[in-house]
């Protein structure tokens, strides 16, 4: 690959990916605000009490929408664009329509959500926006992936890799995973518990099937480009990735153990949850195997040990999701705030510190400004800070809760209550959050917005940096 | 996978396959299963004149499902009891007896949950609060439960200093200083406590019958156990008079009756408060002929609607009813139907038999292809019932 036809790659793909960073960037606020109001009517039911449009429940399921649907997906959008050119050194076209599209895709989200606050919500899982915006939120997906998949189409290397797999696996499942949803849950609409099998295996599968290998995607490419080494192990790549293919859509459903449904489905949910060690263990060797062979780069290069901070968390709290999963255990934890474990564990401590790192290692390229050193340490900092507390708040928070509420003599009210120092604990984490999602913001906003100034002042970020 | 469109078959059917089973498996395993008795007959068919269950909802229980959705309970609300196996719920007292998916085909919003900051609520309609609890506690549950996390909906209420009808009094007792206040239960704070009400899963089923817990009380022995819980039951209707979920089916019925504003049925507007009509125009339904009769008749008319001469009790009226499955305003729904016919069945000096929603959608489905905008005549509706 020569040095001008990756410049010609990076300007193609410098609007659309500065469109859809900036977009997910506003979004994580979005989310991160929703966030903490929701965290603090935990600790104090009076708050914003009297207005009905911000009910705790309508809160913290608009937060779940504008993260995985808002911040995820318009970075899902940013990261796999550029990545999918650079690996197929191939200049992206239709930069119109993929604004176009993510325009729509932006406002059916925020028409979404406030449909939700406004007491329109469905009853399943992360498909709770009201029915309406879901035809614009497909179409416009199907635009900006079809977009992708034609950059992919026309790479000049025929042979590809496992970043490719993972990215382009993802950008096909998402649509697939919608239409069967949406069968079963709107159209032919299954009686009974037959949509919570449904509502859980799609809610379920958004995280596993659409985050998650793009992260793990993004990560195959970052780490051996990085460091300019290959991948060690590579060879064992493609079984992880046809594991995750063919284990995640089954190991889902482990969530309804011993609820009303046939006992097969959490059965088989069980087995293949247990069965997913595979899969982890080769994504963690493959990237901490080779990362480890050069710690110091990986350290000193920031936008790396975001990645590798992003992996270890995958690594650690997926083997931790294996062992709730076991029916001994999910007795106890199962309906705790363990929950909120496993889903803050893989968005917050997974899937955006990887985002975070392929942000910063592609803005500057896109760009051709470098953001200040110190703005990108302390966003490091706090969100490790951050993430820690939330993850540590919610896991010990939730074992009190499940090994607490097992025992039947005690009042549900003291069960209750011996959470709510985790619950004030992670108010302050998502305090802390907020702000280090706050300058990664203010970090994009730097790079990607122009300088009115800048024609007379252009040292200024240098020298501030 | 170096070519997309088979890359993209396989990812399709990773996908396909786990559907396949978890849906479409799942469908036909149970997907077909129907309310039935608490107990077969040795050839596994069901009793004679044995109650089915579960039981469907009232109307206004099921306005109260789309509430309890709507304000996002389920964040917090799981609605099943796991089985002895997999959890501590039945020994919680949650439940008497684990949820099997017969307890839920009927509900429209089936809203399992799983998340439990608060407690399960399968049951809640068992534990014996009262509907003013129930209400108190939707407006400011700090007040019943010190330290409660519950979010109180104030909104839910009309607040006022003084006492007016149906109002409660929801005083802080804790706090001193506060002042006296009541509460009025808007429309949908009764539908929302009506929908808790109806959560209770308190007959057994051939699958699943109830669990003996070790802390039962001494006099609650294993044989005498069904025996009491027998007489609980048959005490607690004759108390009232009429079983509770023909209670609740009058109760919905009497709101769509007197409702003008859409979502009801503004039977009121003409038919009046005492079910009287007007001489000549508006025939009475308190002890007419045609609402303690024929029910696919009565159920017709309030489909399609009735214009022209009528005879009613022997006398002679001349007008026109719209229809309410019409789509004008907004339609009433098979249960919303049954509920309100029920109700006029059983108000002002009435008393028959309830109509069943099931009942309602035998009756819309064969005139299917009569359009909802025509009305019947009497002379339709005679010429049909003799030649059945």
């Amino acid at each position: 690959m020569n040095k001008t036809s990756e410049q010609q790659i990076d300007q193609s793909a410098k609007f659309a990916f500065s469109f859809f960073v900036a977009s997910a960037g506003l979004w994580l606020l979005a989310a991160a605000l929703l966030a903490y109001i929701a965290a603090a009517k935990l600790t104090d039911p009076l708050l914003l009490s009297s207005w009905e449009y911000f009910t705790y429940g309508k809160i913290k399921i608009s937060q779940a929408n504008a993260f995985v649907y808002g911040w995820g997906g318009n970075s899902i959008f940013a990261v796999s664009l550029w990545i999918i050119a650079r690996l197929s050194q191939s200049p992206i076209r239709g930069t119109v329509f993929l604004i176009f599209a993510g325009a729509i895709w932006n406002l059916a989200i925020t028409s979404g959500l406030l449909g939700i606050l406004d007491g329109h919500m469905l009853g399943h899982e992360l498909l709770e926006m009201p029915k309406e915006v879901w035809p614009a939120l497909f179409i416009s997906y199907i635009i900006i992936a079809f977009l992708i998949l034609v950059v992919f189409r026309s790479r000049r290397q025929k042979v590809t890799i496992a970043p490719q797999w993972f990215i382009i696996a993802a950008l096909i499942w998402f649509p697939c995973l919608f239409l069967f949803a949406w069968n079963g849950l709107e159209i032919n609409v299954g009686r009974g518990t037959l949509q919570s099998i449904l509502s859980m295996w799609f809610g379920q599968n958004i995280i596993w099937l659409w985050l998650t290998p793009v992260a793990l995607g993004c990560a195959y490419y970052i780490i051996p480009s990085v460091l300019n080494r290959p991948i060690d192990k590579y060879y064992l790549a493609i079984f992880g990735f046809w594991c995750i293919a063919g284990l995640a859509p089954w190991s889902v459903v482990h969530h309804l153990e011993g609820g009303p449904v046939p006992m097969w489905v959490p059965a088989v949910g069980t087995v293949m949850s247990i069965a997913m060690v595979f899969p982890i263990a080769v994504a963690s060797t493959n990237f901490h195997a080779t990362a480890f062979k050069d710690v110091s780069r990986v350290w000193n290069y920031l936008p790396l040990r975001f990645v590798i901070f992003g992996t270890l968390s995958y690594t650690i709290s997926s083997y931790i999701g294996v062992i709730f999963s076991i029916p001994a255990v999910a007795k106890l934890t199962q309906f705790s705030i363990i929950n909120e474990f496993h889903f803050n564990q893989r968005v917050y401590g997974f899937f955006s510190m990887i985002i975070f790192g392929l942000v910063y290692h592609i803005l500057p390229q896109v760009t051709g400004k470098e953001i200040g050193t110190a703005a990108k340490n302390f966003h490091f900092w706090t969100s490790a800070l951050g993430v820690f507390a939330l993850l540590l708040a919610y896991l010990i928070g939730g074992l009190t809760h499940g090994v607490l509420a097992q025992q039947p003599t005690l009042a549900w009210i003291t069960v209750i209550d011996s959470v709510k120092p985790y619950f004030l604990i992670t108010e302050f984490a998502f305090i802390i959050l907020g702000f280090s999602q706050l300058v990664f913001v203010l970090n994009l906003w730097k790079v990607i917005v122009p300088n009115p100034f800048s024609c007379c002042e252009k040292n200024v970020e240098q020298k501030t940096a | 996978m170096n070519n997309i469109f088979k890359f993209a078959i396989y990812i399709f059917l990773t996908l396909a396959f786990a559907w396949l089973a978890f849906f479409v498996g799942a469908k036909n395993q149970y997907g077909d299963l129907e309310p039935t008795s608490e107990y077969l007959e040795e050839n596994k068919s069901v009793p004679k004149d044995a109650d089915l269950f579960p039981k469907s909802m009232s109307g206004n229980a099921q306005l109260g499902a789309k509430e309890y959705l709507s304000l996002g309970c389920v964040t917090c609300h799981t609605q099943q009891v796991r089985t002895i196996d997999a959890g501590f719920d039945v020994e919680r007292g949650w439940g008497q007896r684990p949820s099997v998916p017969r307890d839920y085909i009927l509900q429209k919003e089936v809203l399992l949950g799983h998340n439990r900051v608060g407690p399960d609520l399968a049951n809640v309609g068992l534990r014996g609060y009262t509907r003013e609890w129930l209400h108190k506690h939707l407006f400011n549950p700090q007040i019943l439960v010190e330290g409660s996390i519950c979010q109180p909906s104030p909104f839910l209420y009309d607040v006022a200093n003084e006492y007016s009808t149906g109002a409660i009094n929801a005083d802080n007792e804790a706090d001193d200083n506060a002042s006296t206040i009541f509460i009025k239960p808007t429309l949908r704070a009764n539908r929302i406590v009506s929908y808790l009400e109806s959560l209770k899963q308190d007959y057994e089923l051939p699958e699943m019958s109830f669990i003996e817990t070790q802390d039962e009380d001494a006099e609650d022995v294993e044989d005498v156990e069904d025996v009491i819980l027998a007489e609980e039951s048959t005490t607690k209707e004759a108390q009232s008079g009429v079983p509770t979920w023909l209670a609740d089916q009058i109760a919905s019925g009497k709101e769509i009756y007197s409702k003008v504003t859409p979502g009801g049925g503004m039977c009121v507007g003409c038919h009046l408060p005492n079910g009287l009509g007007q001489p000549g125009a508006i025939p009475p339904l308190d002890g007419s002929d045609w609402v303690l009769g024929d029910k696919e008749r009565l159920i017709k008319i309030s489909i399609h609607g009735l214009m022209g001469e009528v005879v009613v009790n022997g006398k002679k009226y001349v007008g026109a009813m719209q229809g309410f499955g019409q789509t004008l305003g907004s339609p009433l729904n098979d249960q919303q139907i049954a509920d309100v016919l029920t109700y006029i069945r059983n108000e002002w000096g009435n008393s028959v038999s309830a109509i069943s929603p099931e009942e309602v959608k035998a009756v819309r489905d064969s005139h299917k292809n009569r359009e909802l905008t025509s009305m019947w005549t009497e002379a339709e509706l005679q010429k049909q019932n003799s030649s059945d």
